[in-house]
């Protein structure tokens, strides 16, 4: 509790150590940080205006050092500047004096509860909801084919306008430069107008190499209409909108949805392989800036959707108020048009997400994808498909370069493969059934919104004629009821800029540990910390040649620095270890989940290293061995391939030195120089004495590790909970956006890539 | 230093070599600056045999050249297959369906005995190949990208996902269609499916993707009308020297 | 009395690989011969079995640099063999479109190829430090000629919207309209280029030969019309192989031609022997101020006689974009019915006359073909003129000899590699 005024600080205090928590208190900033040093907490109570250090400079220094520490600010006088700062170093709430302890004591524990449950993994957390604003303004006029062709040519002169035109007997969308060459009573286009949105390719940022690393962000701000998006195209868009708005808003997405108008027209004569209303998505009531009917005689009802488009409306032409009967007619021409659908969903939607649960082992993944082509068609032509790859693109001046973004998908074979060569999808049919658990269960989980607009585009680029969800639904049909995934509403937001763009980082010290790996140690540029947890990692970019995902290798509490320890696989790995001392590189992160490290607390603690897992464990090792006293027993066992690959020899023998740690090493192969065990890891655990009640393991190693430790450490009674593993993935975003890293339903970057055994099980993927 | 590269032809129609001196002149001026080129018979009279990157068009069909190819390779750091005749034999291995004494009949009738020839083949075939730029020809500035990649101290890209998916980005239609055929669906990407967006189908001139599914192909093939040999045609063409085209 | 041994071997900055041979003991020529060492490939082997569809894009990959025009005279050859009569929209394209190479290859040879040996350079490279703006302008003109291709078939090399029957794509008219600009342009850089070539010393040689090209009543032949020999007048097309005779040579993978004389040549000279009189004025205006007049017996002035072209084809290309524009395009049905018979195709590909001549099957599949090449038309018509040349240099330093016999073959620009096929 840090606060200034006496009065305040005790009487909080009072009150919570009523309600049973441990409290200490502090006058100012400089004797809060001075606690927080020598003491773990787990929630912080925050004066904003403090002598000397103010509570927002407190709270930066917190994040970087404790970032696990939960903090609320209190204020007498909210702006919403400083709500907004605050917020973005990591306060979960504020307060406005004076504060009520009923209030203060409930968030208190809701924090900590939902800090100590376990995240279940197979379901998403939604947030609450912001406050419904959802369709701004709903009401229906009347409008000409002539007045229509006022409001295009009127927009024209405004912004890009962009709809579908008759292409070779097909449909698409393209630029229009007259009313003419509209269509709106077409089928279905050949490309989704949610390319728009998330282009093929785009540039992400833009750099100069050199030893000041510039960057510059580079979104497209077009202002564009899009005209004639059929329904269950603006039901993509607003699933788009949840995976790139709601959590790390996206900037480039950000930046073009913000400028795009959507004038969508119903779709009343549907593609033959349209399934639109098993979906729910033939009709929109949201989503749109205004939505045409033909209602025949050259007239069409206009539902106005947003401010903008009745904005709009006024300015490019004239609308009339619709009479009843044209109003009946709207109703009757949508219902001509639902009995034109030719296809339909043989259980209701809602029980996808069981249903396919419940064929995870079907033999129909295997057989229907033996025609498979891998050649990504269907992700390729699918409005709900928004997986993408990163690549650095540098000019023959060998300066200048940008990082592009373009279309990637999950039935290609490359998709999940890492630098080492393992593929984490490697056949057609793990593909396959991938690409359909999207389309069905992970999106619909993930974001509260079908992954399939049912627009059968995928259907017909399907040349082995397998692709369709709906099919593959229908085939698999099963019963069972889940809960329908609650609805959100994208409100006001801010991107995140920085998303994609890293952060400077120098190079301070490079140290050679083996032939193929050394450790790195970098500061940023701007003199913060990093702020990590043991076990997340960052995204380090080489600038012209990639981005790579490393385990951070310190702790937190080693000062601001950080080191990242690196093997030498391939491009980004190469060439990091290629640079000097005084090398800048882009830092993006911390990512992912980290340890769990309050859960760590009181317990023995077994840590198990396979080769390169000692990078991320070495971190919690520091953490744990700073700050000793919280932890029981600490046990490391360590493998290495052989005496020539272990990894920085010096600290292991300091190890080996300490009476505080039990530390057992092995080698799989000896040599002369050799005189400890040899064997795999596998053979150190029976040596150690394991109490299953009190120790939480935890492994990190190559994939074929986890499963021999594992078998070994279930051999020792340890419960599910207590067995934590970390995961590799392919990954390029690390926010949860590309889809590399995606295992079952779950993101690694996000959730992962610290799991325990418990949720593993449900990650059929995963080992 | 610069890198010293070096291009050399052998059994081609030299198109791959033309196109990369399609730059702009700021390209040109900026290659100059960071590559020696030191050996580039088409365009200029010095030649040297110093040299770190080379490149290599067209395929091997005469005895001779394979020792000129070894030659090369043990002198070159790295050896670049330029093209589909260097990188998967390219349209050259046709005549391989026929003996080549029949192949020497055909073209030069009675005086066949004044000339000698072999199965043509592709670099790797004969020599270790460090990378590919595959296509006929390979698109503009495919060659530059891979010497900046070298530069920058990467591996080239080169995608393992089939032409389908750049057609797709292209937004074609695809030729199926529209009642012809295709061999997109297992051949690499990386031309932006430059014939399918020129109002044509891909022929398959850079080669299968790593694991393609030909079986599936062959069945849509026929699915759509082709016969069993004009399926095996369709692969002929430039997919000769693996045997797909069987 | 001098004696030389003199090998070029694998001459630079030409199309393909070839050698020149000169021996000379006691003052007396004992060898002097082009060789022609290119690796065959078999082409008219490999069409064998073939569909027609697949026959133009075999075709183009005989040549690099002068795909287009083998692609035509495939193409042509096929629809002579069924009996198609390609629409007007059709020529027109195809004529644009074969600009654009003749354009392209031109410019390649006068500025890239030939232009070092004038300019005392090794190779355009150098040439980017002492002559920056040539080079620069020499870039851009390649870089319309290409986008003038990519524009109508998808790309230079080895084009692709143009197929039997007509095209597959449309042009985009904006884009048209954009390069048409850039024509008008090109003319004012060619105007620089005359200006270059008018200071230069082109050697003084003459031999006269039999001079062979397409001859169409109506304009300057490239894509249309029936042999002309300068020897021998008018010959049908449908008696090519009359003209032609192929033999061949141990030296030469190619093979050579001789029709009334010893040997004959084709190419941009002949092309101007033969049709002077129906280039477009500019052209005109400037064959006569570099000194170009018909019938000129200087195999030097080859590159001039490109160069006149070009300005040809830049100006016809601009009428062409003209016409597009005012008369649109549309999209056709190119469906094509296969039937068995006998086609030939001729063109003015850059380096001279070209023949395909091919025979089908009812399915369409080719059994037989033949291809007649520019350049090994030239071949025995370059080693005539080597033979007269050397006795009038003989007195000169081996280095010179060397040199000047470099630059006769270069002149003619040839194309080995399509040559020998
Ligand atoms: C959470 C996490 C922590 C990691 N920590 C470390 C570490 O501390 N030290 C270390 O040496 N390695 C670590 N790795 C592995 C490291 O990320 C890969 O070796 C590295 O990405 C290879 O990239 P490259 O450009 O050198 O290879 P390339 O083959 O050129 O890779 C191309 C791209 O594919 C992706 N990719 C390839 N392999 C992987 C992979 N294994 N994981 C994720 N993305 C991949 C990357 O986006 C990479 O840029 C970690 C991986 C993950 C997922
Ligand atoms: S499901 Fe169909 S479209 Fe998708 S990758 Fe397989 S073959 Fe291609
Ligand atoms: S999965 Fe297929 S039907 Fe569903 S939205 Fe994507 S393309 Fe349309
Ligand atoms: S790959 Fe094609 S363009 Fe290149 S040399 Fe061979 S035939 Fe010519
Ligand atoms: S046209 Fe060819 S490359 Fe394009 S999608 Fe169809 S099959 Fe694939
Ligand atoms: S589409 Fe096919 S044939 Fe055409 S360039 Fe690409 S790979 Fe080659
Ligand atoms: S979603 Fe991109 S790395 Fe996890």
């Amino acid at each position: 509790m840090v606060d200034d005024e006496a009065i305040v600080r005790e009487s909080i205090k009072d009150w919570l150590e009523d309600a049973g928590y441990q409290v200490a208190t502090a006058e100012t900033g400089e004797e809060a940080l001075e606690l927080i040093g020598k003491r773990d907490f787990g929630f912080m109570i925050l004066d904003i205006r403090l002598p000397g250090k103010t509570g927002i400079e407190v709270l930066k220094e917190v994040k970087a050092q404790r970032p696990w520490i939960k903090s609320v600010i209190v204020t007498a006088y909210p702006s919403a500047e400083t709500t907004a700062e605050a917020a973005r170093l990591g306060a979960i709430d504020y307060l406005i004096k004076p504060v009520v302890p009923d209030g203060l004591e409930k968030l208190i524990r809701e924090t900590i509860e939902s800090a100590g449950r376990e995240p279940t993994v197979t379901t998403v957390e939604v947030r609450p909801k912001p406050p419904v604003k959802a369709p701004e303004i709903k009401r229906s006029v009347v409008i000409t084919r002539e007045g229509l062709k006022t409001l295009v040519e009127g927009l024209a002169e405004d912004m890009e306008v962009v709809g579908v035109k008759s292409r070779n007997g097909k449909y698409d969308y393209d630029k229009i430069t007259a009313f003419a060459e509209l269509s709106l009573n077409y089928d279905v286009s050949v490309t989704p107008p949610t390319r728009y949105l998330l282009p093929p390719l785009e540039t992400l940022f833009k750099f100069k190499l050199g030893a000041a690393l510039e960057l510059k962000p580079a979104a497209d701000t077009t202002r564009r209409a899009i005209i004639g998006v059929h329904p269950s195209d603006i039901k993509a868009m607003e699933m788009l909108d949840e995976a790139f708005m709601a959590t790390n808003p996206d900037p480039n997405y950000h930046a073009r949805r913000q400028n795009t108008v959507i004038i969508g027209v119903d779709c009343l004569n549907p593609s033959p392989k349209s399934f639109a209303p098993s979906m729910g998505t033939h009709l929109a009531e949201t989503g749109f800036d205004l939505l045409l009917t033909d209602i025949g005689d050259d007239r069409y009802v206009v539902n106005v959707g947003s401010a903008k488009g009745d904005e709009l409306l006024e300015k490019h032409t004239k609308v009339r108020e619709p009479t009843g009967d044209e109003i009946a007619r709207q109703k009757a021409v949508r219902d001509e048009a639902f009995y034109k659908y030719r296809l339909s969903l043989n259980v209701p939607r809602e029980r996808l997400p069981k249903l396919l649960d419940d064929s995870y082992d079907s033999p129909y993944w295997e057989s229907r994808s033996a025609t498979c082509l891998s050649c990504g068609s269907c992700v390729m032509v699918c409005p709900t498909c928004f997986c993408f790859n990163v690549q650095d693109e540098v000019a023959l001046n060998l300066k200048d370069g940008e990082r592009l973004r373009h279309r990637d998908g999950c039935t290609l074979i490359d998709f999940a493969r890492v630098a080492s060569g393992e593929n984490f999808r490697h056949d057609k049919a793990s593909r396959f059934r991938h690409r359909i658990y999207r389309k069905g269960k992970y999106i619909l989980e993930r974001y509260g919104r079908i992954g399939c607009v049912g627009c059968g585009r995928c259907a017909t680029a399907c040349l082995a004629d397998i692709a369709s969800p709906l099919e593959a639904f229908n085939a698999l049909a099963e019963s069972a009821r889940i809960q329908e995934a609650a609805r959100r509403v994208i409100s006001e937001i801010q991107p995140r800029t920085e998303l994609y763009t890293p952060r400077p980082a120098e190079l301070v010290r490079v140290r050679e540990l083996t032939a193929r790996e050394k450790v790195f140690e970098f500061r940023f540029k701007d003199g913060s910390a990093l702020g990590q947890l043991p076990g997340q990692f960052v995204e380090v970019s080489v600038m012209g040649v990639g981005e790579a995902p490393i385990s951070i290798s310190t702790s937190p509490t080693r000062g601001k620095s950080f080191q990242l320890a690196v093997r030498n696989v391939g491009d980004v790995t190469n060439a990091l270890h290629k640079l000097q001392a005084g090398a800048v590189v882009g830092i993006r992160g911390p990512f992912g989940n980290g340890f769990p490290i309050q859960a760590l607390e009181g317990r023995d603690v077994l840590l198990i290293a396979g080769g390169i897992g000692l990078f991320p464990l070495r971190s919690l090792l520091q953490f744990i061995l700073d700050r000793r006293d919280s932890f029981k027993r600490v046990i490391l066992l360590y493998g290495s391939r052989s005496p020539a690959e272990r990894l920085f020899p010096e600290e292991l023998a300091d190890l080996s030195q300490r009476r505080d740690i039990e530390f057992h090493e092995t080698v799989d192969k000896g040599d002369a120089t050799w005189q400890g065990n040899v064997g795999v890891i596998t053979t150190l655990i029976p040596k150690v004495n394991i109490d299953p009640k009190k120790t939480i393991a935890i492994a990190v190693g190559p994939p074929i590790m986890y499963r021999f430790v594992i078998g070994e450490l279930k051999k020792r009674d340890l419960a599910d909970d207590n067995v934590i593993v970390s995961l590799e993935r392919r990954m390029k975003c690390g926010v949860g956006k590309c889809g590399h890293c995606q295992i079952n339903g779950v993101y690694v970057c996000q959730e992962g890539p610290v799991f325990t055994l418990t949720q593993l099980r449900k990650m059929r993927e995963a080992v | 230093m610069k890198p010293k590269v070096a291009f050399f032809d052998f059994s081609g129609c030299e198109g791959c070599q033309l196109d990369a001196l399609n730059l702009d002149a700021g390209d040109v001026v900026d290659l100059l600056n960071a590559v020696d080129i030191v050996n580039f018979r088409e365009v200029m009279t010095e030649r040297a045999d110093d040299y770190d990157i080379a490149f290599i068009e067209g395929s091997v069909t005469r005895e001779s050249e394979i020792a000129r190819l070894q030659k090369i390779r043990s002198q070159a750091k790295v050896l670049v297959a330029l093209g589909a005749c260097a990188s998967i034999g390219g349209v050259n291995c046709l005549k391989n369906h026929l003996p080549m004494e029949e192949a020497l009949r055909i073209v030069y009738g009675d005086k066949a005995g004044y000339y000698d020839t072999i199965p043509a083949r592709p670099a790797n075939a004969v020599v270790a190949v460090d990378y590919y730029v595959r296509g006929c020809p390979p698109v503009t500035g495919e060659l530059v990208k891979v010497v900046k990649a070298l530069l920058l101290g990467k591996k080239p890209e080169i995608p393992n996902f089939p032409v389908c998916v750049e057609c797709k980005m292209a937004g074609n239609i695809c030729v199926f269609e529209r009642g012809k055929t295709c061999l997109g669906p297992v051949i690499r990407a990386g031309c932006s499916a430059i014939c399918v967006t020129s109002g044509r189908h891909c022929w398959g001139c850079r080669g299968l993707v790593d694991e393609p599914n030909v079986d599936s192909e062959k069945d849509i093939l026929q699915k759509y009308g082709l016969t069993v040999a004009q399926v095996v045609e369709k692969f002929k063409i430039y997919n000769t020297y693996g045997d797909v085209a069987k | 009395m001098k004696s030389i041994n003199l090998k070029v071997n694998q001459i630079t900055r030409v199309e393909g690989h070839g050698n020149i041979v000169l021996k000379v003991s006691g003052g007396k020529i004992q060898e002097l011969k082009w060789e022609v060492t290119e690796s065959p490939r078999f082409f008219e082997a490999m069409m064998r079995g073939r569909y027609y569809e697949d026959v133009p894009y075999l075709a183009s990959r005989i040549c690099g640099i002068c795909s287009i025009a083998h692609t035509t005279a495939s193409i042509q050859a096929v629809e002579a063999a069924f009996g198609i009569q390609p629409s007007a929209q059709t020529m027109l394209l195809r004529k644009l479109l074969f600009n654009a190479e003749l354009l392209e290859s031109h410019v390649l040879h006068v500025l890239f190829l030939a232009a070092p040996d004038f300019l005392g350079a090794g190779s355009v490279f150098p040439l980017l430090q002492t002559h920056p703006d040539i080079v620069v302008m020499a870039l851009r003109l390649k870089k319309l000629a290409y986008n003038l291709a990519e524009a109508l078939a998808g790309r230079k090399t080895h084009p692709l919207s143009c197929e039997v029957g007509g095209f597959a794509k449309m042009p985009d008219l904006k884009e048209l309209e954009a390069i048409r600009k850039r024509l008008e342009a090109a003319l004012v850089d060619f105007d620089t280029v005359v200006g270059l070539y008018k200071g230069l010393r082109i050697p003084d040689f003459t031999r006269e030969t039999e001079y062979i090209a397409l001859k169409d009543a109506g304009e300057y032949a490239f894509i249309s019309g029936d042999i002309a020999s300068t020897d021998a007048g008018i010959i049908p097309l449908s008696n090519y192989l009359k003209v032609t005779n192929e033999f061949c040579v141990p030296h030469s993978t190619a093979k050579y031609t001789r029709h009334k004389r010893d040997s004959y040549m084709v190419g941009a000279l002949a092309r101007f022997n033969n049709n002077h009189k129906q280039l477009l004025p500019r052209a005109q205006k400037v064959a006569a101020e570099l000194g170009l007049k018909a019938p000129c017996y200087n195999p030097f002035m080859i590159t001039v006689a490109q160069l006149v072209e070009s300005f040809h084809a830049a100006e016809d290309s601009i009428n062409l974009i003209d016409q597009i524009l005012s008369r649109g395009v549309a999209t056709e049905d190119n469906a094509v019915k296969p039937k068995a018979g006998r086609g030939i195709g001729a063109v003015e590909a850059p380096r001279g006359i070209l023949f395909h001549d091919y025979t089908f099957d009812k399915n369409g599949v080719l059994t037989n073909a033949n291809c007649v090449i520019p350049t090994n038309q030239n071949h025995n018509n370059i080693q005539k003129d080597m033979e007269a040349l050397v006795p009038l240099i003989l007195d000169r330093p081996e280095d010179e000899i060397r040199l000047r016999l470099e630059m006769l073959v270069r002149a003619y620009d040839p194309c080995i590699s399509c040559s020998t096929h």
